[in-house]
């Protein structure tokens, strides 16, 4: 049946935008992960892909996480001598992470869900409405 | 007679599959609403003198019309039949209205408008069709 296709393609979308949020709560709760010794670098932000793939028992596109790559921008330092993770003039290397950043792509991804669920439950409602043909 | 060689009917499930295929593709547009390059896609609507109107010889089973969808000819009994489907309607890529520096061009609102809308007129068909079985019904009745 068409409609059950419907219904795996959004699920696809559900499936990679909770593999978003999933990188996007590590980058958040690393936020402020040190490196574990002086000189080393801290923790790097990463960033989900999303790339589409042809279904072929489907016919159809549906969406899939792709290689989780990490930033190669530059990471915030600190001025904190005392820290152990310190290094030689004084300064502490803290992750690349923006939480105003993390927290937009946050929004972004729970739109996206929001989207795959309301597909979801109009394709439901269509086929409830195939059924009542019976009832009729 | 089969019930889906009266014309009614025959127009009715045309109409049905056509919206049934919109979803599939609504539902690639919204689940690839992320991905880089991504083109959204939409059918193009139903049409009297396209490639399937609900004729009377449709419905007819071993009947050849010429409403007959496209499908790749199987010359071992062992292969697999392809989706028949998508030959079936034309998938248009229609013109775009922003293009975002991913190179995406899917407007969720846009989407989420023509789900609704695409739901609402499957609606319309089935209660058509519910209709018209008790009118059926009706005639049949003693």
């Amino acid at each position: 049946m068409d409609f059950l296709k419907s219904i795996t393609i959004a699920a696809s979308g559900l499936r990679a935008q909770a593999g978003r949020m999933r990188v996007i709560s590590e980058n958040i709760a690393n936020v402020d992960s040190t490196a574990p010794r002086a000189g080393a670098d801290p923790y790097r932000r990463k960033i989900p892909s999303f790339r589409t793939e042809m279904d072929r028992t489907l016919g159809a596109q549906t969406v899939a996480l792709g290689r989780i790559r990490t930033d190669r921008s530059d990471f915030r330092t600190k001025y904190e001598p005392g820290h152990p993770s310190a290094d030689g003039n004084g300064y502490v290397k803290y992750p690349n992470v923006n939480s105003l950043v993390e927290m937009m792509d946050m929004k972004e991804a729970q739109r996206s869900y929001e989207s795959n669920l309301n597909v979801i439950s109009a394709t439901r409602r269509m086929i409830q409405r195939t059924l009542e043909i019976l009832r009729a | 007679m089969p019930i889906s060689g009266i014309p009614i009917f025959s127009m009715l499930r045309t109409k049905m599959q056509w919206h049934q295929e919109r979803q599939r593709l609504l539902a690639e547009n919204v689940s690839n609403s992320d991905t880089p390059n991504f083109r959204p896609r939409d059918l193009a609507p139903l049409k009297i003198d396209g490639p399937t109107p609900g004729s009377v010889a449709a419905g007819i089973a071993g009947a050849p019309s010429a409403s007959a969808p496209v499908v790749l000819a199987r010359t071992d009994p062992a292969h697999l039949a392809g989706s028949q489907t998508s030959a079936r309607f034309h998938t248009g890529r229609r013109g775009v209205f922003e293009i975002r520096p991913a190179g995406n061009a899917v407007m969720l609102e846009d989407e989420m408008l023509k789900v609704a809308a695409n739901q609402m007129d499957y609606q319309a068909a089935t209660s058509l069709y519910g209709r018209s079985l008790g009118l059926i019904k009706t005639a049949i009745r003693r």
